[in-house]
């Protein structure tokens, strides 16, 4: 039995305002909390809305009373912290204005980077003791906890196996990235990269390196949603919520999961492919989750590009040695800002960031011409799958 | 089964495990050098991580049951750094995998792969040893190329 497949909030909620604080390895003695109200600050400014219109607050592990707190929002109808990947924050604010809990939300994240990343992290004291970040390595975790970075390297071997790819085809992940991140200023890193250089990087767990793994940040981004309707009156093109969904199986574990090809992801892909007017062939622009590099293998493979294990050909395939990227079929690019892996961990949020640059028409340099549609994938194929489709209003 | 040690007791022989109901049984298998998972009482579907509902069969008759700990590698990565682990050195690599076990397909435990100098793959079968951490046993899998 399939369950009914409905969209009412098709294209009523849009992003009107955008906000970030630098991509930091070390924010030099800002909280989380900090780096949220930075972020949130210049999203509001961006979108040009009173305080007093903001009736919704929506955050990751900073919690939302402190946000409102600190920026001095008035009156808030309707709040909620919620887990990452940041993409089920904005699931969550749409589903709470178009069902008019509240009219206008602010929606952010933001993280400090953990105290298990390095030698400078572990020494401080404010990472080593940061209860908000979920992101380091806290101490019930053992070599052998079958969660967190485990399940993406275990399946990244499994998935090398099965289908007989080397691991150059998670390497073009690293590289794409790299080419469009020399054009973003934000980005951590930004100096182009060779399949040379990926494969003699240094292994962290195989078959994935450090440049298979978004480098973390301190770092905060902010969003700012309200209806469509609301959104035609303020200052920019509204970006418009299409189609949004989240999946996940019954084997929701790392080491539990059914099967590579039996995942949230193809769920996701399913339904948004329902739930959306547009298809794949006219999506213009493409922002699959690489937090790990296996993740956007994977993501390309499930909405339907190619078939499982085939991502790696298929990049080959669409790559552009002049602009050493991928452009498909010469012309969708991927991750325009360099993906996580080379701007910098933010759990999703990042992506959504660009997306809706894209969209705006804002993206300057790396501006995709005539933007109008973005393919949005955030998270993995374990248990926090999601896909969104946005356009341009 | 074994009732010992109580539950207090159980708690301190395993400080920062997250311990409830429905996985005591697993770690008090681990005192005594068994590997314990969840097995439905009324028509034995084995479930991994501990929960206290068979999805199968909606019974909560269910019951830490010893696994024979044979099986084959199903999922692995070779680790060369990791958060810090009693024993645990990372420097020459540290391989830790999901072992499918033979009770039910798709049943599986991750633990280290212990190998003598070869190299584990994935599809190699593994037999369950047990190590000393922190004072108490901890399963792990030793390769049977």
């Amino acid at each position: 039995m399939m369950a009914t497949v409905r969209n009412p909030a098709r294209d009523a909620v849009a992003f009107v305002g955008v906000g970030t604080t630098p991509y930091l390895r070390d924010a030099g003695g800002k909280s989380a909390t900090a780096l949220a109200c930075d972020a949130a600050r210049t999203a509001i400014e961006d979108a040009g809305v009173d305080l007093a219109d903001i009736d919704g607050i929506c955050g990751s592990s900073v919690p939302t009373v402190s946000v409102q707190a600190a920026l001095g929002l008035p009156a808030v109808t309707w709040w909620s912290n919620s887990s990452l990947p940041f993409s089920l924050l904005v699931i969550e604010a749409m589903n709470a204005v178009f069902s008019g809990a509240c009219t206008t939300v602010l929606v952010y994240h933001s993280s400090l980077r953990g105290a298990g990343g390095s030698k400078t992290a572990a020494a401080d004291p404010f990472r080593v003791h940061n209860a908000s970040d979920a992101h380091g390595h806290n101490a019930a975790m053992t070599a052998e906890s079958p969660s967190g970075t485990y399940g993406y390297c275990a399946w990244a071997q499994r998935y090398l196996d099965t289908y007989g790819v080397g691991r150059d085809a998670l390497g073009l992940v690293a590289i794409n990235g790299r080419a469009n991140a020399a054009r973003n200023p934000h980005a951590l890193f930004r100096e182009p990269l060779s399949m040379e250089q990926y494969l003699g990087a240094r292994m962290i767990r195989e078959p994935l390196c450090v440049l298979d793994m978004d480098p973390p940040v301190d770092a905060g981004d902010a969003f700012v949603l309200t209806t469509a309707e609301r959104a035609r009156d303020l200052g920019h093109r509204p970006v418009l919520l299409h189609a949004a969904t989240s999946g996940r199986t019954d084997r929701p574990f790392a080491d539990q999961l059914e099967d590579y090809t039996i995942s949230g992801k193809e769920i996701v892909a399913w339904r948004l492919w329902e739930k959306s007017d547009v298809a794949l062939s006219d999506v213009d622009v493409f922002f699959p989750y690489d937090g790990f590099s296996i993740m956007a293998l994977s993501w390309v493979e499930a909405v339907g590009y190619c078939q499982p294990g085939e991502a790696g050909p298929f990049l080959a395939k669409h790559w552009s040695a002049g602009e050493n990227r991928v452009l498909i079929d010469g012309r969708v690019p991927i991750n325009t800002h360099g993906g996580s892996l080379s701007e910098g961990a933010t759990q999703g949020a990042g992506h959504f960031r660009e997306a809706v640059t894209q969209l705006r028409g804002d993206a300057g340099e790396r501006q995709v011409p005539g933007a109008a549609t973005a393919l949005v994938t955030p998270g993995g194929f374990l248990w926090n799958a999601t896909g969104f489709v946005l356009r341009g209003g | 089964m074994s009732a010992l040690p109580d539950d207090a007791a159980l708690f301190e022989r395993f400080p920062g495990v997250g311990l409830d109901h429905d996985n005591k049984g697993l770690y008090r298998g681990f005192l005594e050098r068994e590997l314990r998972l969840n097995r439905c009482g009324a028509c034995g579907h084995w479930q991994h991580p501990s929960l206290p509902m068979c999805p199968r069969c909606w019974s909560t008759d269910v019951v830490a049951t010893p696994v024979s700990g044979r099986g084959e590698i199903y999922l692995l990565t070779v680790m060369h750094q990791g958060p810090p682990t009693p024993g645990v050195d990372y420097h020459s690599g540290y391989a830790v995998g999901s072992v499918e076990l033979i009770e039910q397909r798709g049943l599986r435990y991750t633990s280290a792969i212990r190998s003598d100098g070869i190299r584990p793959a994935i599809g190699m079968p593994v037999e369950l040893e047990w190590i000393e951490r922190s004072g108490a046993p901890f399963p792990v899998f030793a390769a049977r190329p």
